[in-house]
């Protein structure tokens, strides 16, 4: 400290000079300014010799934080405090336009703007304080003092923010994006036709088109933004409603966009969508208008492209992926029509993290729309299909499919014409993908033998399974196709083909044709999909060929060399069948009459000339009998079955029969007789008199009525449609389930045997022990057997509870 | 009223006219074929021998290969003939 600075008087006027440069005592309006850099220089050094450096700087900055909370701040917030009164005063929320909310807030944004840059000069001398004398102040920013400053700022703006300055600053940005969004969906030409007309309202603005103050709007918005941005403060006052503003829009604009339609890519466009509003708005709000981005800061341009990636094209992500998750149901049933929109799930599904959503999602879909009682289970097996097909688009691992279907694989378990239904439809070429699913010859991927991945997968390629799959089955398993998919559903290759057996032993009753080519075909198909040496498919294959040498023996027995047609009185033919070979038969009783039981023993004494040491053994009630029947007015030519054609023909004896009498004569019980008997009814040839009595209805002579006209009822046999009445169509084999029923019983008693010793056991016991004590008699899947166990808990026999099945008490 | 019958096509099986079901060497049904044929009747016929026990052709014509000294009938060990 020099000894001529000492003076007390002398010591005043230099500590005047320093307050009133530094502003100490925060008189800032007395601030001019204008102090000469000689002069500052003076100071600067008057502060040194003294050796105050530090506490001036304390002063001064304090004085100034002081200013900044104390009148700066609170005038800011005045604008908008006084609103808020007002607000409160009962005037709704929209007596202040946003019109006036941006000149409002352009002018305290302004005020607040002139203030803070009146600063400057001060905040200058505080940093040429500090260069000089070394004194230091606490730095929470990097930047330097101006920094500082901005920070105070903030920080005294943030402490007093009212309440309803969100709003408003809301109400401001909104009707800023307004404008913005109109000029660019404008630019876009993504308008609609609602503008063929001449609006008279602007889109941007909603005043008259020729009062449009979207220029205005945006001037005054451009102005604000640069201020804020300047001092620092637009991240903090508008941040949160600038991005919310675009995140509202994407989501409007995805959810519109992906409405019902799934036959198109819509990810790439909707990311060049989000692209252009994004980077537009950020360049209005952050760089002054639209195409200034590559002027901008690079601080700027770097904050624009990282919240476009990792904000919006995020948002884009999620919203699109949970739209999609939401229809993926519709997507999967219009599966392949919805081929675009599953790719865009998948790749999404990449980046986002919704496959959990997207699971449970579409499990209570599939719950709530298809498992219930009123859907076909052709459509449920039709929705599986779909499901199966669509889900490997979304992950050809087959996991997602596992997780999704087993609910519908345990309802059609549970459905009875399931099995029947995807028989048929293997192998019906009119109706099907899953025809054309046969034709494509891979063998069968089933649950009940277990496979190696395919070792042939090199292992540089190898990716673990996602963390779902530990629970789930083998790889090959869950990629297997269609029809092991469908097959899995029972889990064992028996249960099909013992329906496809009743079925094409059904197939070859009902139609007797004598074509076979279709049937070898499909047979041949079936070998390569479920085994060349399966048993119960080489039964089939006798079967098919039974239908082939009939053929050759009725040819050769009816040739005109046979000296017996001569004895018979009508042709016969035979369906000659190896009875080893197909399913048992339902049995029904008919004795037929004499004159045709006479000629069917011609044939049987053919046949036995014909194969020696053999006969035949006939089933009365099956086969198709071609009968003329003339009346007084009419002719019909019928194809009937040989009960209708016996029912018939002991009318043609006597006219007038009772249930009763009928049913001793022919040996058919009263209520199969009554059934049969009104096919004849709805011909108008029988009709009953009385309760169980029927008569002949002759009709009128011929030419009474309307003449020929009456006659139309003839028509050639070849024309005539089977007239098999409807219950007729029904099978003539015992249900395949039927017999499997009976085969599975003989587990029944060792179920009884175990849960009597062991009170009650899980299914994977009582299978694993069943396996153990009765090895080989019958192969039985799991889910068989639990098909088999739910049928006796629904019977009463068993008890379910907590996962352990059994015996009810006594 | 008249009921014509212009044509009959019945179904049935057929069997072996034998005095048993199945065969005394494979025991298998006759009506089905013997364990190494696929197709039953004319591709795996039956065969009488004068003891009148009847077998499946192929069964017993195995049986009597395997006979080194005697070709006797499995059932009833009389000298096989085939019945005429
Ligand atoms: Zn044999
Ligand atoms: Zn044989
Ligand atoms: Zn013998």
């Amino acid at each position: 400290m020099s000894s001529t600075t000492k003076s007390p008087a002398n010591q005043e006027k230099q500590w005047n000079i320093i307050k009133n440069v530094f502003c100490l005592e925060g008189t800032f309006s007395l601030l001019e300014g204008g102090e000469g850099e000689e002069e500052m220089r003076q100071v600067l050094r008057l502060v040194q010799q003294v050796g105050a450096g530090q506490l001036v700087l304390d002063f001064a900055l304090d004085a100034i934080w002081v200013t900044l909370r104390k009148v700066i701040v609170p005038k800011f917030w005045s604008h908008f405090i006084v609103y808020s009164k007002q607000k409160n005063d009962g005037d709704d929320e929209s007596s202040e336009g946003s019109v006036e909310v941006m000149s409002r807030i352009a002018t305290a944004v302004s005020e607040l703007y002139d203030s803070a840059v009146s600063f400057i000069p001060q905040i200058h001398k505080c940093e040429m304080l500090v260069d000089q004398t070394g004194a230091v102040y606490e730095a929470c920013v990097a930047g330097g003092l101006m920094e500082h400053f901005k920070l105070h700022l903030r920080a005294s703006l943030h402490s007093q923010m009212p309440t309803s300055f969100t709003l408003l600053i809301h109400k401001f940005y909104t009707a800023a994006f307004k404008v913005f969004y109109h000029t660019q969906v404008g630019n876009q030409g993504e308008e609609t036709d609602e503008t063929s007309e001449e609006p008279i309202q602007c889109g941007g603005c909603d005043a008259a088109t020729d009062a449009c103050h979207c220029q205005a709007i945006t001037n005054t918005f451009c102005q604000v933004n640069r201020q804020l941005l300047e001092l620092d403060l637009l991240e903090r006052l508008a941040g949160d409603v600038v991005s919310s503003l675009l995140l509202g829009v994407i989501t409007d604009h995805v959810t519109t966009t992906c409405r019902d339609s799934y036959d198109q890519s819509r990810i790439k466009q909707l990311e060049k969508w989000v692209e252009n509003i994004v980077v537009g708005w950020l360049e209005v709000v952050y760089c002054g208008g639209r195409g200034q981005l590559s002027s901008a800061d690079p601080a700027i341009q770097t904050l624009v492209t990282n919240s476009l990636n990792q904000t919006y094209i995020a948002a884009l992500y999620h919203t699109y992926t949970t739209t999609r998750i939401d229809q993926l149901f519709n997507i999967v049933i219009e599966y392949p029509e919805s081929q675009p929109a599953l790719e865009d799930i998948r790749d999404c599904l990449d980046r986002t993290h919704l496959r959990d959503r997207l699971v449970s999602s579409l499990r209570s879909a599939i719950q709530t729309r298809l498992l219930h009682p009123g859907v076909n289970t052709t459509d449920v097996l039709h929705a599986y299909i779909s499901a199966i097909k669509a889900l490997r688009v979304l992950d050809p691992k087959g996991v997602l499919l596992e997780l999704v279907s087993e609910p519908v694989r345990q309802y059609l378990r549970g459905r009875e014409d399931t099995v029947r239904y995807i028989v048929t439809s293997l192998t019906d070429e009119s109706c099907s993908e899953l025809c054309e699913e046969l034709l494509v010859a891979t063998p069968l991927v089933l649950d009940d033998c277990p496979t190696e991945d395919d070792p042939s997968d090199p292992w540089q390629t190898w990716t673990p399974d996602p963390v779902h799959a530990h629970t789930l089955k083998s790889k090959s398993q869950r990629t297997a196709d269609i029809i092991s998919m469908l097959v899995n559903i029972y889990g064992s290759k028996d249960v099909f083909i013992t329906e496809y057996r009743t079925i094409l032993a059904d197939r070859i009753l009902s139609q007797f044709n004598y074509n076979t080519e279709r049937e070898v075909r499909y047979l041949e198909h079936l070998k390569v999909r479920f085994g060349e040496t399966l048993p119960l498919l080489h039964k089939c294959e006798v079967m098919v060929k039974d239908v082939a040498d009939s053929k050759r023996i009725n040819s050769s027995i009816n040739s005109d060399e046979n000296p017996r047609r001569e004895k018979q009185k009508f042709p016969v033919s035979c369906m000659i069948l190896s009875a080893q070979f197909w399913p048992s038969f339902k049995e029904e009783r008919l004795k037929l009459p004499e004159e045709v039981t006479r000629d069917l023993d011609t044939y049987t004494e053919a046949f036995q000339e014909l194969k020696g040491n053999r006969t035949l053994n006939w089933k009365p009630h099956l086969g198709q009998v071609q009968v003329e029947v003339e009346l007084k007015n009419r002719t019909l030519n019928l194809t009937v079955t040989p009960t209708q054609a016996t029912i018939i023909l002991h009318f043609e004896g006597r006219s007038k029969w009772s249930i009763e009498d009928l049913s001793s004569v022919t040996q058919v019980p009263k209520t199969v007789l009554r059934r049969k008997i009104t096919y004849w009814q709805t011909q108008g040839v029988l009709q009953e008199v009385e309760t169980d009595v029927f008569v002949l209805v002759e009709g009128e002579e011929a030419g009474e009525e309307s003449g020929e006209a009456t006659v139309a009822g003839i028509s050639s046999p070849s024309l005539a449609p089977p007239a098999i009445e409807e219950d007729e169509a029904e099978s003539v084999m015992a249900s395949a389930q039927d017999q499997r029923e009976e085969e599975l019983q003989v587990f029944w008693s060792y179920i009884v045997g175990m849960l009597t010793n062991l009170d009650s056991l899980p299914l994977e016991r009582i299978h694993a022990m069943l396996k153990m004590f009765v090895q080989g008699s019958v192969e039985c899947s799991q889910q068989e057997l639990r098909a088999f166990l739910d049928r006796k808990v629904r019977h009463h026999h068993l008890i379910f509870t907590n996962g352990l099945y059994k015996l009810p008490k006594n | 009223m008249k009921v014509r019958i212009k044509g009959w096509t019945g179904v049935a099986t057929w069997r072996w006219v034998a005095n048993d079901d199945s065969c005394g060497i494979c025991r298998m049904p006759f009506d089905g074929c013997c364990s190494d044929c696929r197709l039953p009747g004319d591709d795996c016929p039956l065969v009488w021998g004068c003891c009148s026990h009847c077998f499946h052709i192929h069964c017993i014509m195995k049986w009597l290969q395997s006979q080194q000294l005697h070709q006797q009938c499995p059932m009833c060990r009389q000298e096989w003939k085939f019945k005429e």
